[in-house]
């Protein structure tokens, strides 16, 4: 009896979680678009768009630089220098995690937070490095300032 | 036919079989998370505290939740990390798994919550799914952990003399925890879990905005510019000049990722995609800046495919071999329920039986084990008579396990440590003079069956 209780635990456990798994890994973009709907979110445990690691890489791609200005000087800073975490094996900067600076939203808190990681640099300026095509213009790149503060 | 998928569902979730490999799992688990996580606490100032750059990531999260992380104090953060870590660290020694386990995935929520940035990736979503799957149950603590060894001291009944205990356990037929069976649904879905992520992944580049058959990507990466997420390694150029072959490798890449579960499910491939899962994840290593993740967890869940019956018929294997070869003897007192529960938690470390346990109370003559070997020698302290002659003695006979002992070699550097020899034999000593107190033989409660 203990046993058949256990087992219709397990049993319960196995279908809902598939069912969760296999709902989430869809739902975003195949259920969503069929049922032409946004279904709802499993909130806590999976990601929000299914698995889709590097689905989509494109020929263009937009980086971010800080500058620091000292007087009239102005300095790239090393952005290992900015985010400074190591991890074992590979690079988070590298993965372009600088991007999220470039947030017009972001811009008060990262200039804050540039502000108290950098106090030898009166005024700072973020921008963005646009690489049209890597293909076709490898070496060229547009330079936008994003924001200064 | 009900009763024929009532077999089937039985075979594949229900029923009981070794969890070795669950038990393995949980370590690299640990070490994943430990790697990806506990970098970021080493700045706490500049990822955490109120003066960090945050990023939230709502469609993960509710608002509710968010906000709420988000009102902690600094102080509250810190102790969040302190615990954190700690909990990691019992989870990875298998002390009370299941609650460590849930500690942590309680820590891995809160610093996701308070700043997605740096921790917060794609794999992040999937190590936390795993850890969730590894929370249902104690199974993973079931072995290569402290619970194992602490199970390995059952209460002894009044009445029963121990070393009669220590017989009925040692030798053939020893219910080790390394064969412990468990129901399989935990390995089976994090098996699940495995294929489908593949399978889903493969779909996703060749359907909706996945650009894997319309465009180029692997020749886009290999072009892309300096201090990108593609690393420097030899073939690089040649590849961002052979566009053809980028996007081949790709559609290869693609096919693979969509046919990984019939490949890891059917017996007959899944060693060649056992094979093919763990070559593709050191090519990512080699050539990408991807997350810890990629190539300390996914590695080792390629292993959950391998049928834990072999695993244990592996080592069953080496151990009857042992038991032929010339072992280890391990000398202890047979009357002391401490020293038998010592031994039994050797037994349970001494995975390929390379110990074996003589209790030197039941032999008349000890010289016939070794000349050296005297009862006063014996009845002081521990002895390891090694394979090689020598003889070692109270904390070097531990030591000198910790070698021979596959789970105790994490133990070596401590144990080995310049002035350790001093440290280690005060405190054998120690305990071996009151080893009788240790127990739970009322009668020997002032340490009255030491002679």
């Amino acid at each position: 009896m203990q046993m058949k209780a256990k087992n219709t635990l397990i049993t319960i456990f196995v279908i809902l979680w598939a069912f969760l798994f296999h709902y989430e890994s869809l739902r975003a973009n195949y259920l969503s678009p069929f049922l032409h709907r946004p279904l709802p979110k499993f909130k806590f445990l999976f990601p929000p768009a299914g698995w889709i690691m590097f689905y989509r890489v494109d020929d263009s791609e937009v980086k971010a630089a800080v500058y620091g200005q000292k007087g009239e000087e102005l300095e790239l800073i090393d952005p290992h220098r900015i985010f400074n975490n190591h991890w074992l094996g590979y690079d988070n900067i590298r993965r372009n995690i600088l991007i999220s600076a470039l947030d017009p939203y972001s811009a008060e808190r990262f200039c804050r937070y540039l502000k108290r990681k950098f106090p030898e640099y009166d005024h700072f300026a973020v921008a963005e490095i646009i690489y049209p095509s890597v293909t076709k213009y490898r070496d060229k790149n547009i330079l936008k300032l994003a924001y200064r503060c | 036919m009900l009763t024929g998928i009532k077999s089937i569902w039985n075979r594949l979730f229900l029923e009981e079989r070794p969890s070795i490999g669950l038990s393995f799992f949980r370590l690299c688990v640990a070490f994943t998370v430990g790697a990806h996580v506990i970098p970021t606490l080493l700045q706490l100032q500049d990822n955490y505290l109120h003066t960090a750059f945050k990023e939230k990531n709502p469609s993960f999260f509710n608002w509710q939740t968010l906000v709420l992380v988000e009102k902690s104090p600094d102080w509250f953060v810190k102790v969040m990390a302190a615990l954190f870590c700690v909990a990691l660290g019992f989870f990875a020694a298998g002390l009370f798994s299941q609650f460590s386990c849930c500690l942590v995935v309680l820590g891995c929520y809160y610093f996701y919550a308070l700043n997605s940035l740096h921790i917060g990736t794609l794999s992040y979503d999937i190590l936390l799914v795993t850890l969730s799957l590894m929370c249902v149950t104690g199974y993973p603590g079931d072995f290569f952990s402290l619970d194992s060894l602490l199970k390995a001291d059952p209460f002894i009944p009044h009445g029963i003399r121990p070393r009669d205990l220590l017989k009925n356990t040692l030798g053939e037929g020893n219910p080790s925890a390394y064969w412990k069976k468990r129901p399989f649904f935990i390995q089976r879905l994090l098996q699940m879990q495995l294929a489908f992520i593949y399978f889903y992944t493969g779909l996703g580049k060749i359907t909706g905005d996945g650009n894997w058959l319309t465009g180029n990507p692997i020749w886009y990466l290999m072009n892309s510019p300096p201090q990108s997420v593609v690393k420097h390694f030899v073939f690089r150029e040649f590849f961002a000049g052979n566009p053809a072959l980028c996007y081949w490798i790709g559609v290869v890449i693609v096919l693979f990722e969509l046919l990984m579960p019939a490949l890891l499910f059917w017996r007959s491939t899944r060693f060649f995609a056992i094979f093919y899962g763990l070559f593709f994840h050191v090519v990512l290593l080699v050539t990408l800046h991807v997350p810890t993740i990629f190539f300390f967890l996914f590695p080792p869940m390629f292993f959950l495919f391998i049928e834990p019956e072999k695993i244990i018929a592996w080592i069953d294997k080496r151990r009857q071999r042992h038991v032929i070869a010339a072992r280890e003897k391990i000398i202890y007192d047979g009357r002391c329920h401490f020293c038998i529960a010592s031994i039994r938690r050797l037994e349970v470390l001494d995975l390929f039986g390379n110990l074996e346990p003589v209790d030197f109370q039941e032999i008349k003559d000890l010289s016939t084990l070794d000349p050296r070997l005297t009862y006063e020698r014996c009845h002081s302290e521990l002895q390891l008579l090694a394979k090689n002659g020598k003889i070692y003695g109270g904390f070097y006979a531990f030591r000198r396990l910790s070698l021979s002992l596959p789970l105790l070699w994490p133990f070596v550097p401590v144990l080995y440590f310049p002035g350790m020899q001093i440290i280690g034999s005060v405190v054998y000593s120690w305990v071996a003079k009151n080893r009788y107190l240790f127990h739970r033989k009322k009668s020997c409660i002032n340490n009255s069956c030491f002679r």
